[in-house]
């Protein structure tokens, strides 16, 4: 599902983000990437949503090379990506609903289809009663499962997450990677960027280390 | 289609949606982006007021000036087709001269009418209009020659045929002096001209600061929505779709000012019309102001309304693009 083949990125200014990263992610696969803050962990998830272009190397996603979509092929490409950020993303002055339904809306679903798929969204993520509130009004956990309902609303078959449980306490964190191990199992290939080594710790998952931009271990949790 | 996930489906195109129902909600889609972008400048409340206004007052000038030239036109449109030629004929023609040369000269081609006013009549007509009544009660005799009134066909009421025609004219035996008053007509027309030319540079100016007006708002307001324009990027909204509410709040500007310019216009109108009825009733003249007209409101609206669209387009194209996710 997501394949990096040499990839290296230098930012202009000579910091090196990344140096030769390797890996595969299969389809239907769920994966943690880890390491401390500065290691590359956000560069690696940016040159999967095209924020950032690699300086050398190929990503690929399901067997196309990121490298050949053009500037204004990257609209379509984060359609098929379901992102979800630390600090959400929402629009404020916008409610739950209007958030949620923003993918569909830049889609064109009709506002028949748009309403059922928000609704089913939030019923995913246990905010069904919150449809009309603005996201001021709820809580930080409830604020990230509105970022979560807004990635999968339109049925990506790949999400990203990064630092989805940042400001969140463990027992919340848990909850949200509940979350996503229910999407998971429906199919979806899953990769989360978490410096939360704690609940990575709890968990069977692939994980993959990243130190001073290099892939130091990649193998599931239980074996670091 | 996804462009990595062949068969995922997408919502526009499932494949249970047929033509019309794209085409439609093609256009449902685009109605809501108008009406959302109109009401969000509802919301701004006085400062798209503001906006508008400098809007309407820009494109006021222009238009009131082109009307007003529109109307000198006309002016000099109606002189032009009466322009006459006066045949001043000897005083010493007798009748039946004249009476042969009437005849002559209303068998030309170039001639529509021909009137004739006897010296007395004219020596008559002049002692009511001039006010010389008593003097020239003390003549002895009358120092008016009799007078042809020659009118040119259309065709032949131009300048310079009419000119042709006075040569001819003037070679006539009976014919002691022609004149056609053409030069200043001739004038007036020259500073129509330099006028039209004035109006189109003010009017060029004043377009070119609506759309840095309109350019800059759209700015702004693109700023200001740095956030929402971010999130949207991020979840795959294109740069036309980002750039579409902009567009239409580009349309109503123009829209909406080319209304105000056009309200105003209408009011000058209505103001200048009693004193410049003054000035024409000093010239004898029966002539109302021509006010905006159906044609000439569509030319402005449509004007300003591809003025907004070239001023948020400008706008749009720089700066959207510019706000990428980092």
């Amino acid at each position: 599902m997501i394949k990096f083949q040499q990839v290296s990125k230098t930012y202009p200014g000579g910091q090196q983000a990344l140096r030769k990263v390797d890996f595969h992610i299969e389809p239907g696969e769920m994966a943690f990437l880890t390491g401390h803050s500065g290691a590359g962990k956000s560069t690696l998830l940016k040159l999967i949503s095209l924020m950032e272009r690699p300086t050398v190397g190929k990503v690929l996603i399901n067997g196309h090379d990121l490298n050949q979509i053009s500037r204004r092929q990257i609209a379509y490409i984060r359609r098929d990506i379901g992102m979800i950020f630390q600090s959400h993303q929402l629009l404020m002055d916008k409610s739950v609903f209007d958030n949620v339904a923003l993918p569909l809306i830049i889609e064109g679903y009709s506002h028949k289809e748009t309403s059922k798929r928000v609704h089913a969204a939030l019923e995913m993520v246990g905010l069904r009663d919150k449809v009309k509130n603005l996201p001021i009004m709820l809580s930080g956990g409830e604020q990230q499962r509105v970022g979560i309902a807004r990635a999968v609303v339109n049925k990506p078959p790949l999400l990203l997450a990064d630092e989805p449980t940042g400001n969140l306490d463990p027992k919340l964190s848990m909850e949200i990677i509940r979350l996503f191990e229910d999407f998971n199992q429906a199919g979806v290939s899953v990769f989360i960027a978490t410096h939360d080594l704690g609940l990575i710790a709890r968990m069977k998952y692939r994980t993959l280390t990243l130190k001073n931009g290099q892939m130091i271990t990649d193998g599931l949790s239980q074996d670091f | 289609m996804s462009l990595l996930f062949k068969g995922r489906s997408r919502g526009a195109q499932l494949s249970q949606i047929s033509i019309l129902q794209r085409i439609q909600m093609f256009f449902l889609s685009h109605l809501r982006q108008a009406l959302g972008s109109l009401g969000e400048m509802w919301r701004a409340g006085a400062a798209s007021l503001m906006t508008i206004g400098v809007l309407g007052l820009s494109i006021t000038l222009p238009s009131t000036l082109y009307i007003l030239v529109k109307n000198a036109e006309q002016i000099n449109a109606g002189w032009d087709q009466a322009s006459e030629i006066s045949l001043f004929l000897k005083a010493e023609t007798s009748k039946q001269h004249i009476d042969q040369l009437l005849t002559r000269i209303n068998s030309w081609p170039e001639v529509s009418k021909v009137t004739y006013i006897p010296a007395d009549d004219a020596l008559n007509e002049f002692k009511t209009l001039s006010g010389f009544g008593d003097a020239i009660a003390y003549l002895d005799k009358n120092p008016l020659p009799p007078v042809v009134l020659v009118a040119p066909t259309e065709k032949h009421a131009g300048p310079a045929a009419a000119r042709l025609l006075l040569d001819k004219l003037r070679s006539e035996r009976e014919v002691d002096i022609g004149k056609l008053d053409l030069e200043w007509l001739q004038r007036l027309d020259a500073i129509l001209t330099v006028a039209k030319e004035l109006v189109t540079m003010i009017a060029l100016l004043l377009f070119l600061a609506v759309v840095l007006i309109i350019g800059n708002t759209i700015r702004l307001n693109i700023l200001s929505k740095k956030d929402e324009i971010l999130v949207m990027k991020l979840v795959g909204a294109t740069d036309a779709f980002i750039q579409r509410p902009f567009m239409y709040t580009g349309f109503w500007y123009g829209l909406l000012g080319g209304l105000l310019a056009w309200f105003t216009v209408i009011c000058l109108l209505w103001w200048m019309s009693s004193s410049v009825e003054a000035v024409s009733a000093l010239y004898q003249k029966q002539f109302t102001l021509t006010g905006v007209d159906f044609s000439t409101l569509l030319i402005m609206l449509s004007t300003s309304v591809v003025l907004g669209l070239v001023g948020s387009m400008i706008s749009v194209k720089r700066h959207v693009s510019a706000i990428e996710p980092k």
